[in-house]
């Protein structure tokens, strides 16, 4: 039997690259990326980042955005087309558990960003005698207040799901994603003005070319260019789906996706160490960069209240159209397997991923260990499934020349094939081996007991796909066209 | 700033804010190209003369596939569309022969 239920498409080309880049534009962009840029050599890492960027970012993105556009369904949808109704249907299982385990924490940072969104909106950060680290302390060791933010963080990506992909995903960001860049310029141009700013650009893009020989250096780059633009999440293959057929994907869902998502870190470092350095303050990366550092100097500035605002906003901005669209890889898979109305489905997904942060957002913790298991092993392994799948078993060949070269604005040769048969999957696979190796002699427990849960996991979702039965097939279509 | 800083950082200007900026110009202009088509006359190809040949080429190495059918349909709406429309969305001029073969 096969039923056939209409599907959304976006509304505007700005609103899907808005959406897109908005995506992948998170926390890392801004508390990580800056830091990061200049422990490593400054502008060789840069270069490493660039030439990887390009290398692995753009060639994946594109794939798994054709992919999503041609399958038309979600994760579990795009497995069960490619390998047909059987246990390995599983495998986009375990990717959408791990998006639903990461979004899990992040609604807890969603939550932070909230929380500092607030107090700069009511001035809290330019009163006298204010104390930025009291106040994180204050708030990281408050249960209630951290389970209430995370609580009101999933009742915005709820709030906003329930308008659909055009009318809240899209709409969201063709404001916020011009919101954030306007308030980011804005502060580094405050920034770069401040006397002794010019030490914090040095820092960050002084050339350092002995760093290209470091193993390290490249490291790093590449967890830049792969967790920053999200790539092999679900994410891309999901707002893919929403595409029209003739829609470009190379220049927009590749190019635009990857580099637009780094020409926001490249705009937080002018925004955020420019600062750090005028204020004398230890460059660092994280919760204590944003929330402590930054704070601090905004208390101490000329109009700080507005900077601290702008920069507040935008980070929530940031953080939240990241938030919604890793919940989307969950809304529009779990709609289309128990082929169940919009409403349904957000409330459905979003209320599993509010009481399985409850946990994170009582113990930073368990966040912290949630994160070391997702984020050294179950993003890379996601990565790894999607590229094996789009590689091998639709065929990368068949990819490219059906889908991803339909409607393109830029020709993709044949050596896009090469990149995503062999190059992604076994850098992803050295990554997973480099990690363990590193991890086991420092945190052994963690280590062995993320692995256990990875193992244990991906038999178990190929066991319950196995299981299932048959469900109607769901074709989608969309203008007339259907597949 | 020394010397090497300024240079990286210009570059990285360029090499980021520039690249996506200008894809999103082209991406932009691009889609407005194609909705004045689909205004205009309906549809318009979907592949390039480049991308037309890889999708005859694919037909010529697999034509017993059990894709093939799906490729071929594909194939036919192109060239009807070639056929019946005055305006093309990408440049054909020096792909001539493709664009006129029955």
């Amino acid at each position: 039997m096969t039923t056939t239920i209409s599907r959304e498409q976006w509304g505007s080309r700005f609103g899907y690259l808005m959406a897109v880049v908005g995506a992948m534009v998170g926390a890392g962009n801004i508390w990580r990326m800056p830091y990061v840029t200049g422990e490593n050599g400054g502008g060789a890492f840069l270069i490493a980042y660039f030439l990887l960027l390009y290398l692995i970012a753009v060639p994946g993105l594109m794939g798994e955005t054709s992919l999503g556009r041609y399958t038309r369904q979600g994760l579990v949808g795009t497995f069960r087309k490619l390998y047909g109704n059987n246990r390995l249907v599983g495998l986009g299982l375990v990717i959408l558990i791990f998006n639903i385990v990461l979004m899990s924490y992040y609604s807890s940072i969603v939550g932070w960003s909230i929380y500092y969104a607030f107090h700069a909106l009511i001035g809290t950060f330019t009163q006298t005698d204010f104390g930025t680290a009291a106040l994180w302390q204050a708030f990281s060791g408050n249960t209630a207040l951290n389970v209430g933010m995370h609580s009101v963080a999933m009742l915005l990506v709820t709030g906003i799901l329930l308008f659909g992909i055009k009318g809240g995903i899209e709409r969201l960001a063709k404001w916020m994603m011009p919101i954030l860049t306007i308030a980011l310029i804005a502060i580094a141009i405050r920034g770069i003005t401040l006397p002794g700013a010019m030490a914090g650009l040095e820092f960050s893009f002084s050339p350092n070319w002995a760093y290209l020989a470091r193993g390290e250096t490249w490291l790093a780059a590449l967890g830049q260019a792969l967790f920053s633009t999200g790539l092999g999440w679900g994410i891309a293959l999901t707002y893919g789906s929403y595409l029209g057929r003739n829609d470009d994907i190379p220049l927009g869902g590749g190019i635009f996706t990857a580099i637009g998502n780094t020409s926001f870190g490249l705009l937080a470092i002018f925004a955020v160490f420019p600062i750090v350095f005028a204020f004398g303050i230890s460059p660092s990366s994280g919760a204590e960069l944003a929330f402590v550092a930054l704070a601090n100097a905004f208390g101490s500035m000329t109009g700080g209240y507005l900077w601290a605002l702008l920069f507040f906003m935008g980070f929530f901005f940031a953080n939240l159209t990241t938030a919604i669209a890793i919940t989307e890889v969950g809304v529009t898979t779990y709609r289309e397997e128990r082929n169940t109305s919009r409403t349904k489905a957000v409330l459905t997904i979003c209320g599993i991923i509010w009481l399985l942060g409850i946990p994170s957002a009582m113990n930073a913790d368990i966040l912290g260990y949630l994160d070391f298991v997702v984020g050294n092993w179950g993003l890379p392994l996601s990565t790894f499934i999607i590229m094996i799948a789009i590689g091998w078993k639709f065929d990368a060949h068949r990819l490219r020349v059906l889908s991803l070269n339909r409607g393109a604005d830029l020709y993709v040769p044949r050596v896009w094939e090469l990149v995503i048969r062999y190059q992604i999957p076994t850098i992803m696979l050295g990554i997973m081996i480099y990690f363990l190796y590193t991890n086991l002699g420092q945190t052994p427990w963690k280590t062995v007991s993320g692995l256990v849960i990875l193992t244990l996991m991906i038999p178990l979702c190929m066991w319950i796909m196995n299981r299932r039965p048959e469900t109607p097939h769901v074709a989608t279509s969309t203008g007339g066209q259907s597949s | 700033m020394s010397p090497s800083a300024i240079v990286v950082m210009i570059t990285s200007i360029i090499a980021l804010w520039g690249v996506a900026g200008g894809a999103l110009i082209v991406s932009m202009r691009r889609e407005e190209r194609k909705l004045a088509l689909l205004h205009s006359q309906g549809d318009f190809e979907p592949y390039s003369p480049r991308a037309f040949r890889d999708l005859e080429r694919w037909l010529l190495q697999h034509p017993d596939s059990e894709h093939a059918p799906e490729i071929r349909e594909w194939q036919q709406a192109q060239r009807q569309s070639l056929q019946h429309n005055p305006q093309c969305f990408y440049d054909w001029s020096s792909a001539t022969d493709i664009r006129e073969a029955p």
